[in-house]
């Protein structure tokens, strides 16, 4: 995980790292348009129907990528792409929109 | 005794805290005493939601699914409505524990 | 199943992924309820929809009940066949289902084997 939120608060600087909150799935028309958005410095949260995009040969993902857990194995996904993403929990969630002044949601 | 939480048409709200006593009385309630013939279909249902995490939706189904485990001698409308008065897929799977069939009226 | 004869059944196409809404646990109770008066019916899953098919689903991690698990039914009430579209399975590097289904490509050709395809 990217270090780079830590830098503060640079209220009003202009490239603040942000975290992108995506439930929506690679057909749908919002997700190429959350993709093409996320800076170098930035973190993506697929949530919901967006996790399918994990094991979507079509679509390539920023390295700075996490999924709810929850919603990967609800989704049979959990054991298959444990190892090459973070699984963040509910609180693990929290924790992550505590870490970012910038929260998108798509 | 002490019943599991119920909805307001007497169907368990969790599948999982049914028991047999449970089942004795919500049969009761309807004036069914319970048989081997009714135990039969209870275990189906069990089973049934144990594989499918549903119950069966509608009472055709219900029917067809009684056809599909033990044939024809079981599954067929007369049979389950002989022992589960009513709508048999509704008074069997309040019996059995499940969720209320969600296309029977 | 190329000789099987289809030009009477009804084809519900699902392509949306699961768990997100509700439309294709609306479109899955459709197929039941036609099979309900035994009107031959089929299911086919493509795009994204294939995700409905994939193993060791578990709905309750979402407080859902696991869709695999009730599309294990769809057989029993009559429903003739599921069908997964190909390469689909392969984008999303599926390569075993539950329940089983039968691999096509979900063309114009597959498509005009049925009477009616509707996709809710």
């Amino acid at each position: 995980m990217s270090n780079a939120a830590m830098s503060g608060p640079d209220t009003g600087s202009e490239a603040q790292p942000t975290l992108h909150l995506l439930n929506k799935a690679p057909s749908h028309p919002r997700f190429p348009v959350c993709l093409g958005s996320v800076g170098p410095e930035d973190h993506l949260l697929l949530i919901e129907n967006a996790v399918v995009a994990l094991t979507d040969n079509s679509v390539t993902l920023p390295p700075r990528t996490s999924a709810m857990m929850p919603d990967c194995q609800a989704r049979g996904l959990a054991d298959l792409v444990g190892s090459t993403v973070d699984l963040v929990t509910p609180a693990g969630m929290v924790a992550l929109t505590d870490r970012f002044q910038r929260i998108i949601s798509w | 005794m002490a019943l599991p939480e119920r909805n307001n048409e007497g169907f368990l709200e969790n599948a999982w805290q049914w028991d047999k006593a449970t089942a004795e009385v919500i049969a009761a309630e309807s004036g069914i005493s319970l048989t081997d013939d009714h135990w039969e279909i209870i275990g189906l249902l069990r089973e049934f939601y144990k594989q499918h995490e549903m119950s069966p939706p509608s009472n055709r189904l219900f029917v067809k699914a009684v056809k599909e485990i033990l044939g024809e001698d079981k599954g067929n409308s007369i049979y389950l409505m002989q022992l589960f008065p009513g709508t048999p897929a509704k008074t069997a799977c309040r019996i059995a524990g499940l969720p209320r069939p969600t296309n029977c009226l | 199943m190329a000789d099987r004869d289809r030009t009477g059944t009804l084809l519900i196409v699902i392509d949306n992924p699961p768990y997100g809404d509700w439309r294709g646990r609306e479109a899955l109770d459709m197929a039941l309820s036609m099979a309900a008066f035994d009107q031959p019916v089929a299911l086919l899953f493509r795009g994204e929809g294939v995700n409905w098919l994939r193993v060791r689903q578990k709905g309750a991690a979402i407080h859902q009940k696991t869709v695999s698990r009730n599309l294990g039914a769809a057989r029993m009430f009559g429903v003739a066949d599921i069908f997964a579209d190909q390469g689909a399975m392969a984008r999303f590097g599926i390569d075993q289902t539950e329940p089983g289904a039968e691999l096509i490509n979900a063309d114009a050709d597959f498509y005009n084997r049925f009477r009616e395809v509707i996709q809710p």
